[in-house]
């Protein structure tokens, strides 16, 4: 989980060009200024870009916070 | 608390990444955008009860353009739209009902919620509907949610509207919404497919109207040429189309305004009004820019009158 959390923090950083972005599990569009419905899908697609798999809209629409992020990939991977 | 502020206020609770497009669509016309959300609001109201309305048509409309965002991103990523036939879009969408209705309520708040979609608006609203003939007969081809046909008959307590869907969600939630809006007595809704339309006598409307179905079919030109056949000579056509715009139920990718100018044409319609319009903000980066794009037709009374 830890490295999920690290590994999308990489994503973060790389989609809302922000290298001193830090995220957390409790972190929420309403914390990340420029995530909005659009940068929110751009975000899914780099995040299935680095851990190799494919979200369905239904999954990824409904996301609350990070922590529900990682919960998503980590149940994707089997972990 | 008005039908507007119902709607941000709900949107803002439960979907506050969508309400940044929210607000740039407000801020874009106000004046026609709070026209549009209280008259549409009030009328999905009249369905799903005051409470009721804003989770029903917000749930389904972030949903719906959380959908379209990612078609549009596989798209960018593709290079092509997710499916190519009617088969598969009926599969995965048309068949089943419970997704057709989420849908259609989705799609219903996109025509004041998505900004560009607005601007389509107006055009319908002040070129079309407040234009066509005294105590005319209207065709709507593929009402689905209903909003542009009861939007029609509000403006013009004369006119009767005749529409056909080949989906149960659209008959049942295009007549609700009529029945809502108090112009059910003006409107009748068929379940019929719209390339079957041919089968109908011809020249007897005065106008039509078709949004956004044209894209959804694997032979377009058929739908233009129904369009034509429905129409007396002189006759006014609303026709809008999806452009280089993915959507799980796109599978005709138009790539140009003047591919739908040229089908109109080889129809039989003089093109008296175009205008191609795009969200306001698109994904980082994109090859393809989604476009709509509304014609103002005219069937032509001589072939080149």
């Amino acid at each position: 989980m830890a490295d999920t959390l690290s590994k999308l923090q990489d994503v973060f950083r790389d989609v809302f060009e922000d290298d001193d972005l830090v995220i957390t599990r409790a972190t929420t569009a309403a914390q990340v200024s420029a995530w909005d419905s659009v940068m929110h899908v751009t975000l899914m697609m780099a995040a299935e870009r680095a851990f190799k798999l494919r979200f369905k809209s239904g999954e990824v629409t409904g996301l609350k916070n990070v922590g529900e992020l990682v919960d998503l990939v980590d149940r994707r991977l089997g972990g | 608390m008005s039908r507007l502020e119902q709607m941000f206020a709900y949107a803002r609770a439960n979907h506050p990444r969508s309400v940044r497009g929210m607000e740039e669509a407000l801020a874009k016309d106000p004046e026609l955008f709070t026209e549009v959300a209280e008259k549409f609001g009030g009328w999905a109201a009249g369905v799903h009860g005051d409470e009721g309305w804003a989770p029903v048509c917000v749930d389904a409309y972030v949903n719906f353009s959380n959908d379209v965002i990612m078609a549009q991103a596989r798209y960018e990523a593709d290079g092509h739209y997710e499916n190519s036939s009617f088969a598969e879009c009926e599969a995965s969408v048309y068949a089943d009902r419970e997704v057709m209705d989420e849908y259609l309520w989705g799609v219903f708040l996109t025509n004041f919620l998505w900004s560009h979609h607005m601007e389509l608006s107006r055009v319908f609203r002040d070129r079309f509907a407040r234009k066509i003939v005294a105590n005319a007969s209207v065709v709507e081809i593929a009402p689905g949610h209903g909003g542009w046909g009861v939007w029609l008959l509000s403006e013009r307590p004369d006119a009767r509207l005749q529409a056909f869907d080949i989906s149960p969600s659209s008959i049942a939630i295009a007549s609700s919404i009529a029945k809502s809006a108090g112009v059910a007595d003006r409107a009748s809704y068929e379940r019929r497919n719209a390339l079957d339309l041919s089968a109908l006598p011809a020249g007897e409307a005065d106008a039509c109207l078709c949004s956004f179905l044209i894209e959804h079919l694997e032979e377009p030109e058929k739908l233009v040429e129904v369009m034509a056949h429905l129409l007396k000579p002189g006759g006014k056509a609303w026709l809008t189309g999806a452009l280089t715009a993915a959507q799980i139920d796109h599978i005709y990718e138009f790539r140009k305004e003047s591919e739908l100018v040229l089908m109109a044409e080889k129809y039989g319609f003089r093109v008296l009004e175009t205008m191609s319009v795009a969200p306001l903000r698109t994904l980082p980066k994109a090859r393809f820019v989604p476009r709509s794009m509304g014609l103002l037709l005219q069937k032509r009374t001589t072939e080149l009158g």
